[in-house]
């Protein structure tokens, strides 16, 4: 096998070498026009930014918008984006921004006040049903017209005194009020343009398409070749476009990682969205300098559909909590550093530490589930277990799968579906246990603990107490981090009694940089902005 | 060159009254025929020795093709697991044969599908003719235009990844040739005597087609069954490695190449130990088909 193994790689070189001579790659060519070539996972559902939900699609927008606020490259701490300065009140609740006169449409329009205003009704219209509303409920009266309770939209805390002047008021002095800016949910919407393609009201609709989309970021969208890639160009209309030093941006939705690999090995790619788990290893021994894992704050884990029996007894969710060895899937087959989850929050958010933990083995595991009538699993349907088509995802759920076989006696079924099939899936609820990843949108336990409440956009799991409800109204409406802090305990408690998801792992990002990308900094939340990213060859090459 | 038949001319002739009397089978002179080609020999015991292990073999390795040993990993072969283990530390051996049961399994009941439908329907048509034979076979020849990957995906799709419809899938759409081969060998029969008797002789339709004409195609059906079977098998490894074909934790040799393909930089045990499998199996199935044209369809062999 060495021999063979060192047979490929001589291959491999005499290959590559050749290849360098004859014809530029991407990556260098890249280089030299400032083209970024990013590997992105996954087609995206769209590209409205308040009607989408995912990391790949949130990759794309962040070059083609641009909210009040944007993040600091290194520690994501909000930098003036559109509004150029703020001021806050004594009490916390009232918010003033003031506006950069030079912020532009891509059309050449100004960005007002007025824009971000309607932006925000739009997000909060009943009937447009944004899965990411509830990140607009700090404000006072958002909560009510997005349920539909208010009609009035102009009580709503949302004013534009004059074209570039903006308030926002808040129900309570929500500390990480600034973070949340840097979300999609808040960027805003060039709206004559939403208007003119089938109205404000509506999902998916073209004016995302290429030759209609206006945006007000660093870049504009110049082609969207379905399924691949999508290429984002500097825009001349920007504020801040002296600042953008990338010519090109080019995201290719490659789903499988291997190919993904293979592409940034023969020089296509500056960037891969992930690595294969076979490879971590590889890369580790021969080139640790093109291997990054970056801390990542998120966390992988099983949402259950507790609408459907046995799954919905929490003593059955309990034992296919219990029956999993998070210890050995972290470190004999992710090898990234990640870490094993026992609770929904990942430790450490923002300085808080969940104390609710899961705790015991199979043992234990086995016997919840003799208690909940399947002794040794006897009379235990086989269960599905949807992920979407990724190798990796694949094989964590083969590992579980068999976990759960050895350990409780329960046959899983494996089911994979493309992205979208598997978001929509996830939101009508056609699943019986599927895997999830949430990805913090700001850092504070808040971004965890808020998913779970009743109907929640991104609850997806049929699960409602009423309890974890009132908990979460009343850490909002809690100044004292400490004593918020505390009411987040309780929420987790009751979360890890009840279990409607199943934590897995603290996610790491592992992926492949090459070296010539400059201004890329590890941020806690994957979170790169693209104007200050540039390409320069490194001089030893 | 001597023609098989003409080889055993002489034989024939210096056999006593009573021999004579006994006569060769049709089925002894193939027989003949087919031990003196080595190559159809040889495929017809690997096929045999393979069969035997994929049926037998995990009856005594038990469930060792789905038992995990994370911490080991992938390991390369050696005396515990004689061809390795992949990255979640499963023993090839025993994935290969279970692989290779699943992948004979599809083979076999999707050509048996694909027999079942071919023959009736290729006989129906060629028996009646006119236009009904017009009408079936135009039915075959739009089911031809189909592209039939697609429709196996779409199937999958619809119906879900089960493995008996993969079977009766692949099935489905494996009879089109059976369907055509049959017909023409029964538009050439039933113009023959025997048949023409069997007509004068009050015998009902099904019983000519069943028991007078199909015995008489049977030649170039065997052979043709023996091609579909690894035809079926490269199908299926296809749609698995498309990940249409059987779930995890089971394997079919599909399956396990498309595994192995993936990681075959760094683990290359993975690729080659299934993928030589595959191979020797599918080398196996064609030349034992090729053997048994020659030595059942004399018209059709080479000299």
């Amino acid at each position: 096998m060495r021999f063979l193994y060192s047979l490929s790689i001589i291959l491999f070189f005499s290959v590559f070498i050749t290849g360098c001579k004859n014809r530029t790659t991407n990556v260098e060519a890249g280089i030299r026009d400032q083209i970024l070539h990013l590997g992105n996972g996954t087609e995206p559902q769209d590209l409205d930014p308040h009607t989408v939900t995912g990391v790949p699609e949130h990759h794309i927008l962040m070059a083609l918008f641009e909210g009040l606020v944007t993040p600091d490259p290194v520690d994501l701490h909000p930098v003036p984006g559109v509004a150029k300065n703020w001021d806050i009140s004594e009490d916390g609740l009232l918010y003033t921004f003031h506006l950069n006169k030079n912020a532009k449409w891509s059309n050449g329009d100004p960005v007002t006040a007025e824009d971000f205003r309607l932006s925000y009704k739009r997000m909060l219209t009943p009937s447009l049903a944004s899965e990411y509303a509830y990140m607009l409920h700090y404000v006072v009266g958002a909560k009510e017209y997005n349920l539909g309770e208010l009609t009035d939209f102009n009580q709503v805390g949302f004013r534009a005194i004059d074209p570039h002047t903006f308030q926002v008021t808040l129900k309570q002095p929500t500390p990480f009020f600034l973070n949340l800016l840097v979300h999609p949910s808040w960027w805003p919407v060039h709206i004559p343009t939403v208007e003119k393609f089938g109205g404000l009201e509506r999902k998916g609709t073209q004016w995302t398409r290429p030759e209609n989309l206006v945006g007000n970021g660093p870049f504009t969208l110049k082609e969207w070749k379905f399924s691949q890639k999508i290429i984002v160009e500097k825009s001349p209309t920007y504020w801040d476009r002296d600042q953008v030093k990338l010519h090109q941006i080019h995201f290719y939705p490659i789903e499988s990682q291997e190919t993904e690999e293979r592409m940034f090995r023969s020089g296509q790619l500056h960037k891969t969205n992930e690595i294969p788990l076979s490879k971590i290893d590889v890369y580790r021994r021969d080139h640790p300098e093109l291997l990054h894992i970056d801390p990542y704050l998120g966390i992988y884990f099983y949402r259950i559909n507790t609408t459907i029996p046995p799954l919905d007894k929490p003593k059955v969710r309990r034992a296919l909590a219990l029956a999993i060895d998070r210890d050995s899937l972290v470190t004999n087959v992710l090898k990234g550093g990640q870490q094993s989850a026992l609770s929904f929050t990942p430790p450490n958010t923002a300085g808080y530490i969940p104390k609710a933990q899961l705790k015991g083995g199979s043992d234990e595991a086995r016997k919840l589930l003799a208690e909940a009538g399947y002794p040794n699993g006897e009379g235990f349907p086989t269960v599905e277990l949807l992920y979407n088509t990724s190798e990796s995802h694949k094989i964590i759920a083969e590992v579980i799968q068999e976990m759960w076989s050895t350990n409780l006696n329960i046959q899983a079924e494996l089911v994979n579906q493309e992205w979208k099939v598997y978001l929509d899936s996830q939101d009508t609820l056609s699943f019986q246990i599927c895997r999830a990843g949430w990805i913090a949108d700001y850092v504070d336990p808040h971004v965890f603990l808020e998913i779970f409440v009743t109907d929640g956009g991104n609850n997806d799991t049929g699960w409602s107490n009423q309890e974890y409800d009132s908990l979460l109204e009343e850490a909002l409406a809690q100044s004292d981090q400490a004593k918020r802090y505390e009411v987040y305990q309780r929420m987790e408690k009751i979360l890890m009694d009840e279990l409607p998801i199943i934590p897995i792992y603290v996610y790491t990002r592992p992926y492949l940089l090459h070296p010539s990308v400059k201004g890329h900094y590890p941020t806690k939340l994957d979170n790169h902005p693209y104007k200050y990213i540039y390409l320069e060859a490194d001089s030893s090459e | 060159m001597l023609s098989p038949s003409a080889e055993k001319l002489p034989s024939s002739i210096s056999l006593s009254p009573d021999e004579i009397e006994k006569g060769t089978s049709l089925w002894k002179d193939a027989w003949l025929r087919l031990k003196k080609n080595h190559l159809a020999l040889f495929g017809g015991i690997f096929i045999l020795i393979f069969f035997t292990l994929c049926v037998l073999g995990p009856f005594f390795l038990g469930e060792e093709y789905r038992i995990q040993r994370t911490n080991l990993g992938a390991t390369s072969p050696s005396l515990d697991h004689w061809l390795g283990t992949d990255i979640l530390g499963r023993d090839m051996f025993a994935r290969i044969l279970y692989g290779g049961r699943i992948s004979l399994a599809v083979g076999l009941s999707a050509t048996f599908v694909s027999l079942t439908i071919g023959v009736t329907y290729g006989a129906i048509s060629g028996f009646f003719g006119g236009k009904t034979d017009a009408f079936m076979m135009r039915l075959v020849d739009i089911l031809y235009a189909l592209p039939f990957t697609i429709f196996v995906i779409l199937l999958m799709v619809f119906f879900g990844q089960n493995i008996i419809l993969l079977f009766v899938a692949i099935g489905a759409v494996e009879w089109l040739t059976m369907a055509r081969i049959v017909r023409g060998q029964i538009l050439s029969l039933r113009k023959q005597e025997f048949i023409e008797a069997a007509h004068s002789l009050g015998l009902g339709t099904p019983r000519i087609i069943f028991r007078h004409m199909i015995p008489n195609i049977l030649g170039p059906v065997i052979v043709y069954t023996t091609l579909t079977i690894p035809a079926v098998m490269l199908l299926e490894a296809f749609l698995s490695f498309l990940g249409l074909g059987v779930q995890a934790p089971m394997s079919s040799l599909g399956s396990l190449i498309k595994d192995g393909a993936d990681k075959m930089e760094e683990f290359s045990w993975l690729l080659i130990f299934p993928g030589f499998a595959f191979a020797l199996t599918l080398f196996s199935l064609n030349f034992l088909g090729d053997g048994l044209r020659d030595a059942l369809d004399v018209r059709a062999s080479k000299d």
